[in-house]
């Protein structure tokens, strides 16, 4: 067993494992700190970050459904300055990886941000979130119009020397028109699936549970669709995909990654156990050990 | 602190649908007010059961010699599933969590007010009181199952149940109305409607009330950023958020900074 059989290297970025945590799911890392071994992760990716601090939706934001929840926390997030003043020092400062997630309202917000963490420094990689479906302005537009994305990601590109990873939503009507539109645009590398839209409705008040009437599906029951769609992705791929949905253990990151997915992330595991994704890790180990093969090998094993 | 595995003590049924269950837990640090993230799981490294997905949030009642005891009631699916399991069994914990009840200050008259279930955040708080009263409102006489061991305490008790079952019939704020004074600081834990009234009429009678909160929550550690409760821009902190988190900033708010139209 050697570290390398763990090992992937994405957008020119060496992992020393495939196990990120998902964005929004993990705050800025510093609140996992006495949950877990934050050293052990392939890679934190942050809270969403914008130009601008964001209070949030009003609540209730999230309702349980089977096997998942719904969210809708509309992106509540530090600000970008904030976050290099008060968040990153305590990153840098972790044996792995930080990728800062980015969104905006508009295309300039999209740069604004990314030139001032690219500025800051201590961040490996920028994730474009275009595809949050909790937000009434941006976010979704870019996530399901090619057009769009390949603007968006190719204003950032022009801003920065970050590597870019763009995230996906599966709410678009072919996620293979998509990858192609913001691999042409420059990004380095895709991450996908975001949540899936959806709503519960409170019978006894007659009313959608969520305040904001729709809201993100995460967790489990989500995670058949992802590894289709990330299956799908890679029949087009030039870059390296990383995968997320549901992901609860070893055996589901184990899924993505035949499915084509060079990485994988674990979200809302980390909301029912803080130390899920690190535990992901210890599995990934077992199952390469116990097969004799390394991460490298089993990427789109299951690809005919 | 990590995840830890319990194992169930008991699991009795205190009166119909109302339940105390004892967890082992070795030598648990909880100041009172604060809550546990249940899982009801087999415990272990994995989650086995993906349904329901959540940890559940439950205040801690009391310790015990082994461990702690809760209180619940049966409401939903996890609270039935949890209703189902036996002693020896395991469940999954995270926890204590959230900041807790601060000490009242010298010399006041300190009064609890607890609606429904709303009861088991209080007891390790009422423990460390002298001369308290506790104004116990329900909706029937089962679910004032745990009046006993408030009385054990030493406290004076008043029930109002909207039954009539037990006790003064009606809403306990009307207790809290006979029973508020000027040098009165109230603590309440119950459903958002009685929460709003305690608040208005301490807020009315200028006194200090302190409120624990409750609302659905994934994570239980400030991250998921589902419980979020909206506050008055005063209450805002040195980051001037609207919102503030049940889980991490509470669960123990001043009633004061709580936008309770919102809520």
């Amino acid at each position: 067993m050697t570290k390398s059989s763990l090992s992937v290297v994405i957008a020119g970025i060496a992992f020393k494992n495939p196990v990120f945590t998902a964005s929004g799911t993990f705050g800025y890392g510093n609140e996992f700190k006495n949950y877990t071994d934050l050293n052990k992760l392939g890679a934190i990716v942050v809270k969403g970050l914008s130009l601008a601090p964001r209070q949030g939706n009003p609540g209730p934001r999230i309702v349980e459904t089977p096997c998942g929840m719904l969210n809708a926390v509309g992106l509540q997030n530090v600000g970008v300055d904030a976050f290099i003043k008060e968040k990153l020092p305590f990153l840098k400062k972790l044996k792995t990886h930080t990728i800062a997630n980015i969104f905006g309202e508009t295309i300039s917000d999209y740069v604004e941000v990314a030139r001032r963490l690219d500025f800051a420094g201590g961040v490996a990689a920028l994730e474009i979130n275009i595809s949050c479906p909790n937000v009434k302005k941006g976010g979704i537009v870019f996530g399901t119009d090619p057009n769009e994305a390949h603007k968006v990601v190719s204003a950032v590109r022009a801003a920065t020397k970050l590597p870019i990873i763009t995230k996906l939503s599966p709410n678009a009507t072919d996620i293979k028109v998509m990858v192609r539109a913001v691999e042409d645009a420059g990004s380095d590398a895709v991450s996908l699936i975001n949540t899936i839209t959806g709503m519960v409705i409170d019978i006894a008040k007659r009313r959608p549970a969520l305040a904001t009437k729709t809201g993100g599906l995460s967790g489990p029951a989500i995670r058949p669709i992802a590894v289709r769609m990330v299956y799908e992705a890679a029949t087009v791929a030039k870059t390296p995909i990383i995968g997320m949905g549901g992901i609860m253990n070893a055996q589901d990151a184990l899924q993505f990654i035949m499915a084509g997915a060079a990485a994988v992330q674990v979200g809302t595991a980390s909301f029912v156990d803080p130390d899920a994704a690190v535990k992901v890790v210890g599995g990934i180990e077992d199952y390469v050990t116990r097969n004799k093969t390394s991460v490298r090998g089993l990427i789109g094993a299951a690809r005919g | 602190m990590k995840v830890q595995t319990a194992k169930i003590l008991y699991n009795k049924e205190a009166a119909p649908g109302y339940f105390r269950i004892g967890l082992s837990w070795k030598k648990p640090a909880i100041k009172a007010g604060q809550f546990v993230m249940l899982r009801v799981d087999t415990g272990g490294d994995y989650p086995l059961r993906l349904d329901p997905l959540l940890r559940r949030p439950l205040g801690v009642y009391r310790s015990i010699g082994a461990g702690v005891e809760l209180l619940y009631q049966v409401v939903g699916k996890g609270t039935r599933i949890l209703s189902e399991k036996t002693a020896g069994e395991f469940l999954s914990l995270l926890g204590p969590l959230g900041n807790g009840f601060p000490a009242p200050p010298k010399g006041k008259k300190v009064i609890l007010v607890a609606g429904g279930m709303g009861i088991a955040s209080l007891f390790m708080f009422a423990a460390r009181l002298k001369g308290a009263t506790l104004l116990f409102g329900a909706r029937a006489k089962a679910e004032t199952a745990v009046a006993d061991d408030f009385k054990r305490l030493g406290l004076k008790i008043k029930i109002s149940t909207q039954d009539g079952s037990v006790g003064k019939k009606g809403l306990v704020t009307e207790l809290l109305k006979d029973e508020i004074t000027d040098d009165s600081v109230v603590y309440a834990c119950g459903p958002a409607g009685m929460l709003k009234a305690v608040s208005r009429i301490c807020h009315s009678g200028g006194v200090t009330c302190r409120v624990s909160l409750e609302r659905a929550m994934a994570c239980g550690i400030g991250v998921c950023l589902g419980c979020a409760v909206k506050t008055n821009p005063h209450a805002g902190r040195s980051d001037n958020r609207v919102y503030q988190m049940i889980c991490s900033d509470g669960p123990v708010f001043d009633a004061g900074d709580i936008d309770w139209d919102a809520f």
